[in-house]
Formats: C-alpha cells, sequence, structure tokens
C-alpha cells in the first residue's frame, strides 16, 4: 500500500496559475485554521495537565465550571487576555514585546512541517528536520531575551539557566534524531514517515532505536524546560524564571508556547521513533498490516502524540528537579557520550544492512 | 507574468529588511537590539538562498547564525552587562577612521563587482540540490570534490576549540601548596 502525500502548500501551489485570489483565500483560510488548532490544542493540554496532576496527587482537579471543569481553561484564558499588561519601566520596552512573539515564532514554524496524516501537512519540506532544528532555535532567543529585558535579576537568571540549557541539550537531541535520519536515507519529515512502513524505527533498528528514543526524549523534554528540568522556573528558586515580570496576553503567549512545544516535541517523537501517522505494521505480515490499515493514519498520530504527552505529564509527577552541575553532568558525561556511539553503532548497522526488514 | 513578479518582489522586501536592520546593527548604541537586528539580518539572508533555490542552505544558515551565533552573542552580552547600558559615543578621530574605512570596503567591492560579469563559470557541474549530493561532494576526495577544505576547516575548529578551553581554564595550582593550617 502506497502513502501518497499531498500537503496545503502543494495545493495551494495548485490553485496559483488558475486563480491567484483563490490560492489567497486557501493561504488565508489555513492561517485561520493553524491557529484555531493550536489555541484549541493549547486548551486542552492546559486542561489535561490539571486534570492529570490532580488525579496523581489523589485529588480532582477543576470541578466546578463546567461538566469536570471542562470549561476551566476557557475561563482562565479569558481572564488572562482581560489582565493588565504591564511593561516595567526601567526595560527595553521593544525587546520585552519582541520576546515572546519570537518564542510563539519558533514553535509555530515547527508546527506547519508536522506531518499530521498524508493530506494534513502544512508543508514539506526537503530539509525537514534540518528545518526544524534550526527554526527551533529561536524560541531560545525569546526566552534569553523574555529574562533579558525584564531587568530583574529573577528573570535574568532564569533566562541563563534556560539557555545553557536548551543549548547543551540540543546537541543530544540532534545526535539521537540522526540515529532516525540514517536509517530513513532522508531529511523530509513526510519521508521518514514512509521509510517506517515495513516497522517503526523505535524496534526496527536494532536497539540503536530505542537507545535514540530515550535521549530524544529526554533531551527533548529539557529543552522544553519541563520537570524534571525546569530549573528555568524553578518556583521554589526563581518567583517564576524569565517570565516573572510578563502579565495578561503576552505571559498567556509564553505560556501558550511552553504547552504547544510539549505537543511539537510529542509530535516529532512519534513521526521520528514511532511511525508517525503510518499504522502498526510488522514487516511482510499482509493480513496483520491489512488489519491494521483500517484504522486511518490521522488517527495514529493523534493516538501516538496523546500517548507520548500523557508519558512527559507522568515524567513530572515522578522525578524531582535536578539541580544545576547534576544537569550539566547528565548531558555531558552521560547523554552525550551515549549518543555519539549510539550515532557510530546505528551507521555501522545502517552499511551492513544490519537491522530488521532490510531492503 | 505572476510567477516571476513574486520572486521579485520578496527580493527586495528581503532586501530592503536587511539593509534596515544591518544599518540598525551599525548605528544602535543598545547592544542587545543591535544584536537582535543582526539576528533579522542573518535570517534575510536565510530568505535569500531560499529565493535561489539553495533550502539546505537556508537552513543551515538559520541553525549556525539564528540558532548558534547570534544565541551565543546574546549569552556572552547577558553575562557581561545586566542593567541596560548605552554604547558611549564614539570619539570624532573613530568617527573619521571607521568612514574611511567603510569607504574603502564600498570602493573596493563595488569595483570587484563591475568588473566581474557574473557568467556562470563554475569549475565542476554544480551538485544537484540535495543533501546527499552536498555530502557526497564533501567527502569525495577526487578532482572536484572538497573533502581537503572540509578538513581544513575543522582543523580550524578544533584549534579554536582548545584555545577556547585553555583560555577558560583556571590557572593551574601552584605544584608546592602552602602550608596546610587547621
Amino acid at each position: 500500500m502506497s502513502w501518497p502525500v499531498k500537503t496545503i502548500a502543494e495545493r495551494t501551489g495548485d490553485l496559483l496559475p488558475g486563480s491567484p485570489w483563490t490560492a489567497a483565500l486557501y493561504v488565508l483560510l489555513t492561517i485561520l485554521a493553524v491557529t484555531a488548532f493550536m489555541t484549541v490544542t493549547g486548551l486542552v493540554l492546559i486542561y489535561a495537565e490539571r486534570k492529570i496532576a490532580a488525579h496523581f496527587q489523589c485529588r480532582l482537579g477543576p470541578m466546578r465550571v463546567g461538566w469536570h471543569g471542562v470549561l476551566q481553561t476557557i475561563a482562565d484564558a479569558l481572564k488572562l487576555l482581560l489582565k493588565e499588561d504591564i511593561v516595567p519601566r526601567d526595560a527595553d520596552a521593544l525587546l520585552h514585546i519582541l520576546a515572546p512573539v519570537l518564542s510563539f515564532a519558533g514553535m509555530l514554524l515547527v508546527m506547519i512541517a508536522l506531518p499530521m496524516s498524508p493530506s494534513l501537512q502544512v508543508a514539506d519540506m526537503n530539509i525537514g528536520v534540518l528545518y526544524v532544528t534550526a527554526v527551533s532555535g529561536l524560541g531560545v532567543l525569546g526566552i534569553l531575551l523574555g529574562g533579558w529585558s525584564s531587568n530583574n535579576k529573577w528573570s535574568l537568571l532564569g533566562a541563563m539557566r534556560a539557555g545553557a540549557q536548551i543549548i547543551s541539550y540540543e546537541v543530544s537531541a540532534t545526535l539521537a534524531l540522526l540515529v532516525v535520519v540514517l536509517f530513513s536515507g532522508t531529511l523530509q519529515l513526510s519521508g521518514i514517515v514512509q521509510s517506517q512502513e515495513a516497522g517503526w524505527w523505535i524496534w526496527r533498528a536494532h536497539g540503536c532505536g530505542i537507545v535514540a528514543f530515550a535521549i530524544f526524549l529526554i533531551a527533548g523534554t529539557a529543552e522544553i524546560n519541563r520537570t524534571p528540568f525546569d530549573l528555568a522556573e524553578g518556583e521554589s528558586e526563581l518567583t517564576a524564571g524569565f517570565h516573572t515580570e510578563y502579565s495578561g496576553l503576552r505571559f498567556s503567549f509564553f505560556f501558550l508556547s511552553e504547552f504547544l512545544n510539549m505537543f511539537v516535541l510529542a509530535a516529532m517523537t512519534s513521526t521520528l521513533f514511532l511511525g508517525g501517522w503510518m499504522p502498526l505494521h510488522i514487516g511482510h505480515f499482509t493480513v496483520f498490516n491489512g488489519v491494521m490499515d483500517i484504522i486511518p493514519p490521522g488517527l495514529w498520530f493523534t493516538f501516538k502524540t496523546t500517548g507520548m504527552i500523557f508519558l512527559i505529564m507522568w515524567f513530572r509527577w515522578t522525578f524531582p528537579r535536578l539541580r544545576v552541575d547534576q544537569l550539566m553532568r547528565l548531558e555531558w558525561k552521560i547523554l552525550l557520550p551515549i549518543g555519539f556511539v549510539n550515532l557510530f553503532v546505528s551507521a555501522a548497522c545502517v552499511v551492513t544492512g544490519c537491522y530488521f526488514f532490510a531492503r | 507574468m505572476l510567477a516571476s513578479a513574486i520572486p521579485t518582489l520578496v527580493f527586495y522586501l528581503l532586501a530592503a529588511i536587511s539593509l534596515t536592520l544591518a544599518w540598525s546593527v551599525v548605528t544602535g548604541r543598545r547592544i542587545l537590539r543591535a544584536a537582535v537586528s543582526l539576528m533579522g539580518v542573518l535570517a534575510a539572508s536565510a530568505g535569500l538562498y531560499l529565493l535561489l533555490d539553495s533550502p539546505f542552505l537556508a537552513g543551515v544558515q538559520v541553525l549556525v547564525y539564528v540558532g548558534g551565533i547570534v544565541v551565543l552573542l546574546v549569552f556572552a552580552v547577558m553575562l557581561t552587562r545586566t542593567t541596560e547600558l548605552l554604547e558611549d559615543h564614539p570619539t570624532r578621530a573613530r568617527q573619521i577612521v571607521g568612514g574611511a574605512v567603510a569607504t574603502g570596503f564600498f570602493l573596493l567591492s563595488y569595483n570587484m563587482m563591475t568588473a566581474d560579469a557574473f557568467v556562470g563559470r563554475t569549475l565542476s557541474p554544480l551538485p544537484k540540490n540535495d543533501v546527499a549530493a552536498i555530502g557526497r561532494a564533501l567527502l569525495d576526495t577526487g578532482e572536484n570534490g572538497y573533502a581537503l577544505p572540509f578538513e581544513v576547516v575543522s582543523l580550524l575548529l578544533l584549534a579554536a576549540m582548545i584555545g577556547g578551553i585553555v583560555i577558560a581554564r583556571k590557572p593551574a595550582v601552584a605544584a608546592k601548596p602552602e602550608a596546610f593550617h587547621g
């Protein structure tokens, strides 16, 4: 079974010669849809985080607004929008305003490259993986500038921690990502998904896959500043880290991009290691594969991403926060050497064709 | 007509953004704002590479310059100064020397650009625009390969890295420790 990929960008391109205005309208609709998707996903994630956190602690979580508190996040969002927007007097106002936008842009630019199903992907770049690594760097810049421009020492400390942490863990995440690039032989995200037709890389890659998966998940969790790596905003140490001085709409930009970054990490992990929208296939077991194909690709993507998000939320209530020196030791002395060895071993596996269902 | 108009429009837009931001990098007195403007200039060059149909180069430009160098720059500024300090106004002598150097460089590059007609004169056929071809060219030891420059560059990076470590290292403790009190 083949999976022809048709992206939204390609559809717009098809429309362009006929009528530029239709194409423009199509682009506008896409932007609206992406915005709506991000808002709804953000609200759902915040609600899920609160509910899951509550149940891990034998509480009920939000219960009052709507059935089991489903309208709680909507009420909170409305409250945030109505709050006063404060820029500290001695702060660099321009950078203070720019920082949340940069942070949000870094997340948004990754979002448009995510392959959600063969027919649902905004743009499918030839250099997909490189593009994702590149533009996610904008997020760090937003955090650094936000911390600096607040003119507050807690913000500055939080931003420095976040910056050091993200720059360090980016190395390991990239090394783990390269393993998948080696096995699939392409940088294109939809190509990586299609290369997993005989099985997902997490188990097909002969052990290298699962190591790379673990490294990517750890490094990714550190990159999005989530517990156990939330030193950047450790509330017991730094008030709220880099966004201490932010309020109202600008705070919600930081907050939303933090939650959506979790979605992006989960989606990237499932794309690279768990087959993305590709159903669970085992080599040449045609009957089994046929049964799995009944479930549409979009649902597979949703299942995998939701599972990964749950795992990341689970981390938060399982591991205590690391200290700064422990954080750096984990990256440079543990993850990085393992990542390099893993890359060499997987290169050897690819060259000798020593992995499951190699063609 | 439309198909050719859009790239031209985008080119002029990117060029205008680059020039404006580059101007503010040089003239701005707030050093962190200058760094952010520099980021804009580098991102606009990535856009120009995209326009020239080399997405890989554009991706690397964003990865290395925006994600690496500008972040490092901002980091360094944050380490050195915490409050909003303005750069000093340059002295008269500095302004004159700076202006002379800039004008000289402009004249030099202008002459170079007008002297060459920029016909397609490449040593080897341009590699196909995909990452695999670029990778093979980088490791090719043959006539049109780039293995030697690649290795030389990596040697340079290694030297720079060792230099950085040597500078950052704490001075070695004295071989003979002081008498221990306590």
